[in-house]
């Protein structure tokens, strides 16, 4: 079907990217780092809402105040258990689906509307221009652990209200990138030459612009996605979080009895570090990768 | 010369801040009058009270009332801590001053320091060890080394007091300077390292090259060059470090202003808030202009 050399083209692309990714070991790294925790949290979910409970009361080890604060490798407990008597194993893998569950719908939500409040911002009329630039200097300014925390008072301390507060808190970053690529792109020759072509405002949106901003897109997304369990586990931290199960509230329980039993806050602290530097890494390397000029 | 603009913009975006922040606390439930009497309280004595504090008014007028007291230097009294607010704020600043200055000099001090040897020794092994402890020390956030770092000096080595402040002598203040120096050289590091390998690409250092200088003196040059966006990044950590670091503050226990904010948040504390609010935001627009001072100073293209 198609002509032989676009094939050629195709296989030595192919091996070229092959050569980039062998090259890339941050990429490797990361990459293997994120998916190990991402398929762990996959397991973890269907376990525990399919196997071992219901959809209605997902993520929920037993408590047993017998096996308080059991150290590591003794009793059956291979990770010990935290102070409610929980095995500190199934309370860290209910830590990350929750942390990446959260993350990944926060960052979605964030970008999506950062995207569209960047593109907006530079190329819609006057009024909205200045409008949309105003919103995200403004929400930008603001101190975002303050308004997180209040925020979080309105909404009681609900799952879906903390998605909210770290959309709101999180979308400016994400339109301030936009906002600067799209006004790179609208000086570029070829957008010139779609609208000399008569392609309407939303085809130049869709199939231009928007394909342009992605790489850039994706990779700070990806490093996004470390700030957002970051800040998810401060308000956690602080008691103000919204679920039992992250990772602020375990720490923080954690420091209050590192005396007796110092493993909660040094394996969950381990576990998530490894987290947030698979996902920099992981970043970092992609746009490495990604990155024409290497 | 400072642009008038600019001055005008900030000084209109930090009203706006110190507005919504105003009106959020309100409208944020929970109230502090029914928290202060306690559960007991019937429902004419909160009325009372809440007369009292001026809190029955719209919000509008209360909020007329605190612009103008403000402006005479009164910002209020706490409502739990029978204090005025600027000797609460006056007492908190103390420990937070100090952490900010020891964590600014300190983490600037290595965080230029590494960054340069690694922009230096570019693509070698020096450049991949600094980078890959560097990424490793920004991956843990401050709640998680906070509480590692007292495991190993406090109750392992003995060295330090756990999580206590004290009279806030040295050995108090190491253990929260460390915490927050690790990152925050970390992310020094990093932006050195890009801002210099960008600026070792411009024209004129083949210039340098060409007339026969030393290397090391070449790097001194672009080093000068780099000075005012580093200050910037230092002046910005500086403005957040001094907003008080509540994280820190709590697993360290500091009496800073971070603590301060936060119990008053808790608590509904207005006047505290206000208080704490209006302060930051000062503090952010004075390190702003002397930046952008300090900055013209230092490199005369950025002025035109």
């Amino acid at each position: 079907m198609w002509p032989k050399n676009v094939i050629q083209g195709l296989v030595a692309s192919m091996k070229l990217k092959k050569l980039k990714i062998k090259k890339n070991g941050e990429l490797l790294v990361g990459g293997l780092i994120c998916s190990t925790f991402f398929i762990w949290s996959i397991f973890w979910f269907i376990y525990s809402t399919i196997i071992n409970g219901s959809i209605k009361s997902p993520f929920t080890p037993k408590m047993n105040m017998k096996y308080e604060l059991i150290l590591p490798f003794q009793e059956s407990f291979f990770l010990g258990t935290d102070v409610y008597g929980r095995s500190l194993f199934q309370v860290i893998s209910s830590g990350v689906s929750y942390s990446i569950l959260i993350s990944l719908t926060v960052s979605f939500f964030a970008s999506v509307i950062g995207l569209i409040v960047g593109y907006f911002a530079v190329s819609g009329s006057n009024f909205i221009k200045r409008l949309f630039d105003f919103m995200t200097n403004f929400v930008f300014i603001l101190p975002s652990l303050l308004l997180a925390i209040l925020l979080m008072s309105f909404s009681g301390q609900s799952f879906l209200g903390l998605i909210m507060v770290l959309v709101l808190t999180g979308w400016p970053a994400y339109a301030k990138l936009a906002r600067g690529e799209t006004k790179r792109i609208m000086g570029l020759c070829y957008l010139e030459g779609a609208r000399a072509m008569g392609a309407s405002r939303l085809r130049i949106m869709l199939k231009v612009i928007f394909p342009e901003i992605l790489p850039v897109f994706i990779v700070n997304i990806i490093l996004g996605l470390s700030g957002v369990i970051i800040s998810e586990a401060t308000l956690g931290f602080l008691g103000l979080g919204g679920s039992e199960y992250s990772w602020g509230v375990l720490l923080s329980m954690g420091k209050d009895v590192l005396l007796e039993g110092p493993h909660i806050v040094i394996i969950s602290s381990m576990v998530l570090g490894l987290l947030i530097i698979g996902l920099n890494f992981f970043g970092d390397g992609l746009r490495d990768f990604l990155d024409p000029k290497n | 010369m400072i642009k008038q603009n600019k001055i005008l913009n900030l000084t209109f975006t930090c009203f706006l801040t110190l507005v919504a922040i105003f009106f959020l606390v309100r409208m944020a439930p929970g109230d502090p009058v029914e928290r202060l009497l306690g559960p007991e309280a019937t429902f004419e004595e909160i009325q009372n009270y809440r007369n009292d504090l001026g809190l029955n008014d719209t919000v509008l007028t209360q909020f007329k009332t605190f612009f103008l007291k403000t402006f005479k230097g009164d910002l209020g009294r706490s409502l739990f801590k029978r204090k005025d607010v600027i000797t609460l704020l006056s007492k908190h600043f103390k420990p937070t001053l100090i952490i900010a200055f020891f964590t600014i000099f300190f983490s600037s001090f290595c965080g230029i320091t590494i960054g340069l040897i690694s922009a230096v020794y570019k693509s070698k092994k020096p450049d991949h060890l600094l980078r890959f402890i560097s990424i490793f020390a920004l991956s843990f956030p401050i709640f998680s080394l906070g509480p590692i770092l007292v495991y190993i000096f406090s109750v392992k080595l003995q060295l330090f007091p756990v999580s206590e402040w004290g009279d806030g002598s040295f050995k108090y203040l190491f253990l929260p300077i460390l915490t927050l120096v690790i990152p925050l050289s970390s992310i020094l590091s990093r932006f050195t390292r890009n801002k210099f390998l960008e600026e070792m690409k411009a024209p004129w250092i083949e210039i340098l090259k060409a007339k026969g200088l030393s290397n090391f003196s070449i790097n001194l040059r672009v080093l000068k060059v780099c000075a005012p966006s580093l200050l910037n990044v230092i002046a910005i950590q500086l403005s957040v470090i001094l907003a008080g670091t509540m994280v820190t503050e709590t697993i360290f226990d500091i009496p800073g202003m971070g603590s301060l904010l936060l119990e008053a948040i808790q608590n509904r504390d207005y006047p505290v808030v206000q208080g704490v609010i209006l302060y930051s935001t000062l503090i952010y627009m004075i390190i702003y202009f002397l930046t952008d001072y300090v900055a013209q100073k230092c490199d005369p293209r950025i002025s035109s």
